[in-house]
């Protein structure tokens, strides 16, 4: 080990005669030359090494520590001393070592196995570097090692179980690694061992029960790794247990009730695993536990813990399992120590807080997510120690007692989601003069706002949202200056904004649903961290103020349905953050900003319901992440710009109710996550492009009605395969109808009316009621009438048609001159005839809008089927047969609602 | 040694504090979102800490903030079918979209949850063009308000459950392209669906006869 043969011969003599008095030899001048190279090697950023210098004495050097006799160097301590680089291989090389300690340095590179030479060594401390690789299976010869300390580091591979033959060691520290495979059972055999710490690594495989041979195990902390199978019920018996961290892994099973054996333990974490079964009552036996974490399993039963027995108990958390049952009166009686009572996200009942009113040292209770009932007692008023008060979604009934302004020390306060009914919000909060969190959004307080509200200057959070709280807000809330969450959502508030202004270190402010007034004060710009801002369905006015563009981090702006007017400043464009960006139902003038288009996060532009006009700017084409863009009910024009295409994300597009005009871009087949698309009642020109057919995830409506739409009907809308709804009336629209559209199995509703489409309509079609293709005149077959054969024809030249056509013209005037002259014999011969009324048919004119395929109606469809092609069959071709089906509808209704009944009441 | 140990056991525990949360159908589908992968990050609006999910992005909600629908197609999210979906008792629109290839491994594969059926007011369900495997739920049967159900493409097993006869609203019912067994329904809405519906799963022996020893062999 020594580089003797190197040396001048006096310094060979005395590591001879240093070899004779000690197993491990070393000498001062000679390790002094290491560590000059290891000085070498390592980038000295700090200076630490700075004392190191040849020639001088080593053991005065920094870090280094001799032996009592001054022979031999056995300390190096150079943590936290900012050294980079690798780890010296020259250390192992300084054979008498007894500590090595390069903690808490930036080190890289791997671990030298040549440490395992180093066998007096008892402390190996490299964490907290960036060494990678492996752990050196060789650190198993280290037969004197006491402390091994490698975590956080980003070593990789498995714990080498070589070191099950380190039997001296008493601390082995593996935490925040990328270690793998599994625990080796061979560290059972370190009878040693105190503190096994191999968190958050990625170890799995099952924990290895030798690991109860460690009797001396003061400390097991393995949370956060892979590990599967059952906690093993032998580390019941490790009596000297202290800490015992499983948390975070994926075990399963029941939590064993020998646990309870282990009288020492005082830390006992299994959160986040899928732990199943009871909570088993021998825990009650660990009087030492100050902390139990069992949250997110699935433990079920009730709560049969008490502090009665855990009288050391400060910390419980039950949360996010499925426990049932109340929470029982011995959990928490006088003269416990419980700090922190976590049991949210269960299925808890009963009262809440009537059980732990004589748990005074409590200082947080969070029972939300549960099913309590009942009131809040004012008894509430004597957990004077209480810091966060929990409650939230739960059913709590009757009003927020006066008693919780004796909570001096609350901060959080929060029962939203409940049923808290008959009240105001009690005058005494105002004592909670250190609460930050108010929280009671969601339940039935109605009332103003207590004038004492201004004492609460810690308020960072008001959420008071969904209640029937009334009145202005109060001038003196501008003495709230902390808050930064305000939502007041769903009220009944009136006034205006400017006392909400106090604060600049506002994020949140939601006032939508109120009834609050004037305009948008500038001032709101001063918190410039304001990410959300929802002013709508209020009865405010005036125009947006530019000042709102400075708020770079705005991320949601809300101004809908006010009275909003003026134009839409252009300073706004400033908010690149902006998401959400809803104007609509304003009276905002001038065109659709240009500016728009830079704004690349927005995800839903309404702009509709307001005065714009001009057209519609290509650059919204760039908005490319935009998933709902609503412009409807304005007064633009031009056309819809083929950038349109550019928005692949879109999922619904309308632009109902606005002047447009054009085709239909086809670009808009890029558009192919659109499942909702209105282009109805503009003045859109050309045919419906075919590529519409490629937008397979149309599903809620198509509706191109009301347009000037002309041409066919493309065959590939039959691909919408999950179109439900499906509007093309009121075009001109001509040709047939094409035969695919038989394919839309989605289809619920269908309107094709008022076109000029012709020939027969296809026959998977003939579920849909007459309304759905009223108007199209040349249309026949079920539901409407029979075709003649001439309607029918399918593949007809022009020409042909017009022949066809001519020659009915011509037949059918001649055959109307004869029945003419029939009727008129026959008229003259009895002078007496009954005619039905055409009435139905204004009807179903006047209906115009959808006709509907489900319920009953479907029935009736169907009726209506048969019963037109029954008459198909039945009537011969006279002329009489055409007042016939134009009675049809009226008495045919009254049979389909017969029908109907009968078919509720018979058994299928 | 202890001090590292117990300030990372600390943190724990910090993490615990009680925080103010949004409503139990955020909740469910914030637990959703955990297990997914979302590696262009497009759930990013999706934030717990607002009161309800209804201004997320691919969330749809009603006037009445309850949520009608879920868009998950629009890219790259892929991860295990969630029970948390059950707890969306609202939802009218499902659509777990087909996984892009490059995250075959991670797609929305595995079982579908039987608290699936507990969607009362579901409209559609499109799970088809993915990996689903195991059994057609026999919960699906409470899907009253079910019209679509397009199951196609994946590797489902086991046989159509009778149950779903009792779906009289079914309009649409797409079970091709699976593994499926047994002999298909013949009652209720399935009196009308296509042979097409079936086509492609070797085991599946035609329709059931009524009335006669049931053939169930080999399921």
């Amino acid at each position: 080990m020594g580089p003797a043969t190197q040396r001048p011969s006096f310094l060979l003599l005395l590591s001879v005669f240093c070899a004779v008095l000690t197993v491990a030899c070393g000498d001062v001048p000679a390790d002094a030359v290491l560590l000059l190279e290891i000085k070498a090697e390592l980038l000295d950023a700090g200076g630490a090494l700075r004392s190191w210098y040849p020639g001088g004495d080593a053991c005065r050097w920094n870090g280094v520590t001799c032996s009592d006799d001054g022979a031999r160097i056995v300390g190096l301590n150079l943590s936290s001393s900012g050294l980079l680089g690798s780890v010296p291989l020259v250390l192992g090389r300084l054979g008498s070592l007894e500590s090595l300690d390069l903690s808490s340095n930036s080190l890289i590179g791997k671990i030298p196995p040549e440490l395992g030479t180093l066998e007096n060594l008892t402390e190996l401390l490299l964490y907290s570097n960036s060494l990678s690789g492996g752990v050196p299976p060789e650190l198993g010869s280290l037969r004197k090692l006491r402390l091994l300390r490698l975590g956080d580091n980003m070593l990789s591979g498995e714990i080498p179980p070589q070191l099950g033959n380190c039997t001296e060691l008493e601390v082995l520290g593996l935490a925040f690694c990328r270690l793998n495979g599994s625990i080796p059972g061979g560290l059972g055999h370190l009878k040693r061992l105190r503190i096994l710490n191999v968190q958050r690594n990625t170890l799995g495989g099952a924990i290895p029960v030798e690991l109860a041979g460690c009797s001396e195990l003061q400390v097991l902390a393995a949370s956060d790794n892979l590990l599967i199978g059952g906690v093993p019920p032998v580390l019941g018996g490790m009596g000297a247990l202290q800490i015992l961290s499983l948390a975070n892994n994926s075990l399963s099973g029941a939590i064993p009730a020998e646990l309870g054996g282990v009288s020492s333990l005082a830390y006992l974490n299994l959160r986040g695993n899928m732990l199943r079964g009871p909570i088993s009552p021998e825990l009650n036996r660990l009087s030492r536990l100050g902390v139990l974490d069992l949250s997110e399993n699935d433990l079920s039963g009730r709560i049969t813990l008490s502090t009665t027995n855990l009288s050391s108990l400060q910390y419980l958390v039950l949360s996010n399992n499925s426990l049932t049952g109340g929470i029982p009166d011995d959990l928490c009686p006088t003269n416990s120590s419980l700090h922190n009572l976590y049991l949210a996200g269960n299925q808890l009942s009963g009262e809440a807080l009537t059980g732990l009113l004589n748990c005074t040292s409590l200082r947080s209770l969070d029972l939300s997510s549960n099913s309590f009932s009942g009131v809040i007692p004012s008894g509430v008023g004597g957990l004077g120690e209480l810091v966060d008060l929990v409650l939230h979604n739960n059913s709590l009934t009757g009003p927020l007692p006066p008693e919780i302004g004796n909570l001096s020390n609350l901060q959080t306060l929060s029962l939203f989601h409940n049923s808290l009914t008959e009240g105001l919000i009690p005058v005494s909060l105002g004592y909670c003069s250190k609460l930050q969190s108010l929280a009671l959004g969601d339940n039935r307080l109605r009332g103003p706002l207590p004038p004492t509200m201004d004492m609460l200057t810690e308020l960072r959070i008001l959420s008071l949202y969904n209640n029937s709280l009334e009145g202005p807000l109060p001038e003196t809330l501008v003495l709230l200056r902390n808050l930064t969450i305000v939502n007041l959502s769903h009220n009944r508030f009136t006034g205006g904004i400017p006392p909400l202004l106090g604060s600049s270190s506002l994020v949140l402010l939601d006032l939508t649903n109120n009834s609050i007034s004037g305009g948008i004060p500038a001032a709101v710009a001063r918190s410039r961290s304001l990410a959300r801002l929802r002013l709508g369905h209020n009865l405010l006015g005036g125009a947006i103020p530019p000042e709102l563009g400075q708020l770079v981090g705005l991320d949601f702006l809300d101004l809908s349905s006010n009275s909003f007017s003026g134009k839409i400043p252009s300073e706004l464009s400033g908010c690149k953050q902006l998401n959400h960006l809803l104007l609509h139902g304003n009276q905002f003038t001038g065109t659709v900003p240009s500016w728009l288009g830079s704004l690349r996060s927005l995800g839903e532009l309404d702009l509709s319901s307001n005065k714009l006009h001009g057209r519609i700017p290509v650059e919204l084409g760039s908005c490319s992440s935009l998933l709902k863009l609503s412009l409807h009910d304005n007064s633009l024009s031009g056309g819809i710009p083929p950038e349109i295409g550019n928005l692949a994300s879109l999922n619904i597009l309308n632009l109902q109710r606005n002047n447009l005009s054009g085709p239909i871009p086809s670009t808009i087949r890029h558009c192919n996550k659109l499942f909702d698309l209105r282009l109805s009642e503009n003045s859109l020109t050309g045919t419906i492009p075919p590529e519409l057919g490629q937008l397979t995830e149309l599903q809620v409506m198509l509706d191109l009605s009301r347009n000037q739409l002309s041409g066919e009907i493309p065959p590939s809308l039959g691909g919408l395969l999950k179109l439900e709804r499906l509007n093309l009336s009121f075009n001109r629209l001509q040709g047939q109808v094409p035969s695919s559209l038989g394919q839309l199995t989605s289809l619920h509703r269908l309107n094709l009316s008022y076109n000029f489409l012709q020939g027969e309509v296809p026959a998977t079609l003939s579920g849909f009621p007459v309304a759905s293709f009223l108007g199209d005149d040349k249309l026949c077959g079920p539901p409407l009438e029979a075709c003649s054969q001439s309607q029918a024809g399918k593949e007809l030249s022009n020409t042909a048609v017009a022949v066809i056509i001519v020659a009915i013209v011509f037949t059918s005037t001649v055959v109307c001159l004869v029945l003419l002259y029939i009727m008129l014999r026959i008229w003259c011969n009895w002078r007496e005839v009954a005619v039905s009324s055409s009435d139905s048919e204004g009807d179903e004119r006047r209906a115009g809008g959808w006709s509907c395929e489900d319920g009953k109606t479907s029935r009736s469809c169907d009726y209506w089927k048969v019963n037109s092609m029954s008459s198909t069959v039945v009537s011969s071709p006279r002329g009489k047969k055409q007042s016939q089906a134009a009675a049809a509808p009226c008495i045919f209704h009254l049979k389909m609602e017969q029908e109907g009944a009968l078919e509720k009441n018979s058994p299928v | 040694m202890a001090s590292p140990l117990f300030a990372a056991l600390l943190a724990l525990l910090v993490a615990v504090s009680p925080a103010i949360s949004t409503n139990p159908e955020g909740e469910a589908l914030h637990s959703l979102r955990a297990r997914l992968k979302d590696p262009r990050n497009v759930l990013q609006s999706w934030d717990p800490t607002l009161v309800n999910p209804c201004t997320w992005f691919h969330v749809t909600c009603d006037d009445r903030n309850r949520v009608i629908r879920l868009d998950l197609g629009n890219s790259n999210i892929s991860g295990p079918l969630g029970p948390e979906l059950g707890r969306l008792e609202h939802l009218q629109y499902l659509y777990i979209p087909p996984p892009p290839l490059e995250l075959y491994r991670n797609n929305f594969e595995g079982k579908i949850p039987k608290e699936l059926g507990n969607l009362k007011n579901l409209i559609s369900m499109d799970l088809y063009d993915n990996r689903l495997e195991g059994e057609i739920p026999k919960s699906f049967a409470h899907l009253k308000s079910l019209r679509f159900l397009r199951l196609n493409n994946n590797r489902l097993t086991g046989s159509i459950p009778r149950e779903l006869a009792k779906l009289t609203n079914l309009k649409v019912f797409d079970a091709s392209n699976n593994d499926l067994c047994g002999t298909i329904p013949i009652d209720g809405p399935f009196a009308t669906f296509p042979y097409q519906s079936f086509d492609n799963n070797r085991r599946l022996n035609g329709p059931e006869l009524q009335g006669l020893v049931p053939y169930d062999f080999g399921c």
